[in-house]
């Protein structure tokens, strides 16, 4: 994983100043580096801001004060370099999945056959093979972000950025789409970040996991994931439990913290 | 403040319509200058015909109005308390809710004549349909718990309606009277436009064909601006009866 | 808070538009019981014409009115008159639609826009626009123009409305995903905004159809000559009672098949949407 950082977060704040409501300091001097084709998870309590810097490095958020470049150039914009996926799908309610998973393709002007093709190997790799034609209203849950991945992953970003996109999951789905995720990334690796506040999902999925604090959100810690992710027994091995252990009682406090304070 | 600058507009606009009318960017008989129409305003109120008329014109409005109020209110609400009442009454209100109330216009005009009485029939036709809606709505969606309990204090029927349905009906009864009310507004103008020897809609029309345009411009938006006072008005009262809601 | 009335004004008038969701069966039921209805209504209608209580001449026969209507149709007066009465109250609506989605994006992507057009609109909503008709008679003659002027002028209203209400709400989500595919404002208003306030635009047109038909019928009975309301105040200054109740009944017939091609639009066009999905 050596080597230039692809990503770098430096000394970023963010501040929320609605036209109604409170003023909200969300991120305190937030510095992070991540490489190419890490697996980086953001791991905090609610309220705690990782949200926010997933959105600003998204370039869906100004960055008022602090710099944040991809492979050097500072982000201005949102773009299809750096993908996003959402924890509620964001899915276009009136496009099948198909015309979902086409749209990015259609922005990036690639030719039609190229288009249909790219698309159906994408439903094919997330197993929604047959339901080219449904629409979002008549998925599951499991299916609608299966779809959302699917059409984040076809327009080939080299960043994935992934805000809680298992949140709105049953368990049971939720366990799978993990090991997916995992599968999927494996084949086509790329960076990603991966924002959660699932302790054990964050030492499943990620090399490396930042653990932030309560708001305002600074990187408490940085803590490496150095785990064989192919064992089937990972999640009873001692490893993992301790991992776990180790990242929990860092992130307790802050969830304790978060608790007390009013969360937008 | 606040409302100054979102009302601003308005006043923009006005200016602008009077810029336009004294630099003769249009015809001058078509767009009297603001000030002219407000000088004619004056004007009509001095000699009473404003004030004569916007009378006729508001008793009829009233009148229909209550009716509907107080006839669609009760049909409603009984309506949605007797199943029978409801079977034979709902199509019917299903048929007419979609006919366009001015179709009843020239029925009126046909059956009592130009004067008042045709058109408080039409207001108070046109109008009960969005009250009887309204109210059936709100009444059907009371609490039951609350009606059976007061039933078995001993409410009897009519006591129950006054007691508990209607309390609970009130947001929906009284989003169907601000419909009526606008309603009211348009059947009275649209009706006194076609056929009519006083009121606002009269007045309009005598203006317009003796060329006295400015006063017809006044007498357009004093009717414009009091339908949309009525209704601010009817907003503010609604507040004031749905405070316990909150 | 000026914003908010208008919405108020609109959820008001499409409250009773669109009817409870009912499975088929339950569809249909409901349209046999209220076909009854109307069928006990009109042979009511005709039991007490025919029973001496009211004169004809307040209370025609229903198989009067028929024949008459029947006159009028074999004659070719019925689709003279119903064809130029469709014909302004539906150009109307066009341009209506037209104009107020489009005022609606402006007033979505400019603040300016927004700022002037917002009292407009919010003072202009609950006014009885029709008591305008004489200024735009002057302004433009006794013709079909300012019959659809006046119907565009009703109309505006709630398609702006509904339009802006529907694309300021679309989720940040569906915006920011579609800019994050490469779409520029152009497109993200165009291709996501729109389809995505598609269901709060058409409720918005529900109300609106009605509306031009409305005052369309006004318009022609103020003015006078062909189209279904000037034939019926035509036939009510000759004191020819069948012709008004024939112009109620054919008025009636045009304005709910109106609401029922509305709202079978609608049904296809938001096919993807979760109340049609809660049908199914």
């Amino acid at each position: 994983m050596a080597g230039e950082a692809q990503i770098v977060v430096q000394g970023v704040n963010h501040t929320y100043r609605p036209s109604h409501g409170r003023v909200v300091k969300a991120l305190s001097d937030v510095s992070l580096e991540v490489h190419p084709r890490e697996f980086v998870a953001l791991l905090g309590p609610s309220g705690c801001g990782k949200s926010t810097l997933l959105y600003l490095v998204g370039g869906f958020l100004p960055t008022e004060r602090g710099r944040i470049t991809v492979e050097g150039k500072p982000v201005v914009a949102p773009g299809p370099d750096r993908g996003i996926v959402f924890q509620h799908f964001a899915l276009f309610p009136w496009k099948t999945v198909r015309g979902n998973i086409l749209y990015g393709l259609e922005r990036q002007g690639l030719p039609r056959p190229e288009r249909e093709k790219r698309a159906q190997d994408f439903i094919n790799m997330v197993g929604l093979r047959g339901f080219e034609e449904s629409y979002p209203s008549q998925l599951s849950g499991g299916m609608k972000q299966r779809t959302a991945i699917a059409r984040t992953l076809a327009f080939d970003p080299n960043i994935l950025l992934m805000d809680e996109p298992f949140g709105a999951l049953d368990a049971q789905t939720r366990s799978l789409m993990q090991t997916e995720l995992l599968s999927i990334w494996n084949r086509t690796p790329k960076t990603v970040i991966f924002v959660t506040h699932d302790v054990q999902e964050a030492v499943y999925l990620a090399g490396r996991v930042a653990v932030m604090s309560a708001r305002p959100g600074k990187i408490k810690a940085i803590v490496d994931i150095k785990l064989d992710k192919s064992d089937p027994g990972l999640l009873r091995s001692k490893e993992f439990v301790e991992k776990t252990d180790e990242i929990w009682n860092l992130v307790r406090d802050e969830a304790i913290k978060a608790q007390g304070t009013v969360t937008t | 403040m606040q409302t100054a600058i979102r009302y601003l507009p308005l006043l923009l606009l006005a200016l602008g319509w009077e810029v336009t009318a004294r630099l003769h960017l249009v015809d001058s008989s078509a767009l009297p200058s603001l000030t002219s129409v407000g000088a004619a305003w004056v004007d009509l109120i001095r000699d009473g015909e404003l004030i004569d008329n916007g009378a006729a014109s508001i008793y009829r409005a009233a009148a229909g109005l209550a009716l509907a109020i107080v006839v669609g209110g009760g049909l409603g609400m009984a309506m949605a308390r007797v199943k029978l009442l409801d079977l034979f009454v709902n199509p019917l209100v299903e048929l007419f809710y979609p006919l366009p109330k001015s179709a009843l216009i020239p029925v009126t005009v046909l059956w009592l004549g130009f004067g008042n009485g045709s058109k408080i029939l039409l207001i108070f036709l046109g109008c009960m349909i969005p009250v009887t809606i309204g109210a059936y709505n709100g009444a059907r969606g009371s609490d039951h718990a609350l009606i059976w309990s007061a039933r078995s204090m001993g409410a009897g029927r009519l006591r129950m309606m006054w007691d508990v349905i209607m309390p609970s009906a009130l947001p929906e009864i009284l989003n169907g009277i601000r419909t009526a009310l606008a309603l009211a507004f348009i059947l009275l103008v649209s009706s006194e436009l076609i056929v009519s020897q006083s009121g606002f809609g009269y007045l309009i029309g005598y203006l317009g064909s003796t060329g006295a345009y400015e006063g017809m411009y006044a007498v357009v938006l004093t009717v414009a601006l009091l339908g949309f006072g009525a209704d601010r008005f009817y907003q503010l009262l609604m507040q004031r009866l749905l405070r316990w809601r909150e | 808070m000026a914003r908010v009335d208008d919405q108020a004004m609109l959820a008001a008038a499409a409250a009773d538009l669109a009817p409870e969701p009912a499975r088929r069966f339950d569809a249909a039921f409901r349209f046999g019981a209220g076909l009854f209805s109307i069928l006990l209504m009109l042979l009511a209608w005709e039991l007490f014409a025919r029973s001496g209580k009211v004169t004809p001449f307040m209370l025609p026969r229903f198989s009067v009115v028929l024949a008459y209507i029947y006159k009028d149709a074999t004659s070719g007066v019925l689709w003279i008159n119903l064809g130029l009465t469709l014909f302004r109250a539906l150009t109307g609506f066009v341009i209506a639609t037209i104009c107020g989605i489009a005022l609606a994006v402006a007033m979505a992507r400019s603040k300016i826009a927004r700022w002037f057009f917002d009292p407009v609109i919010s003072v202009g909503f609950p006014m009885p626009k029709i008591a305008f008709l004489p200024i735009i008679i002057l302004w433009l003659g006794v013709y079909d123009v300012s019959k659809i002027s006046m119907v565009v002028f009703d109309g505006i209203f709630p398609v702006v409305t509904a339009t802006l209400a529907g694309i300021t709400a679309v989720e940040k989500e569906l915006l920011w995903s579609a800019r994050n595919m490469g779409a520029n404002e152009r497109q993200i208003m165009w291709q996501i905004a729109l389809p995505a306030a598609a269901p709060q635009i058409i409720t918005g047109l529900q109300v609106a159809l009605p509306i031009s038909l409305i005052v369309t019928i006004i318009a022609e009975m103020v003015m006078g000559g062909y189209g279904l309301g000037g034939a019926m105040m035509g036939a009510s200054r000759f004191a020819n009672s069948p012709g008004v109740f024939a112009g109620i009944v054919e008025i009636a017939v045009v304005g709910y098949a109106l609401i029922k091609a509305m709202a079978f639009a609608r049904r296809r066009l938001l096919v993807w949407h979760q109340e049609t999905a809660d049908h199914n």
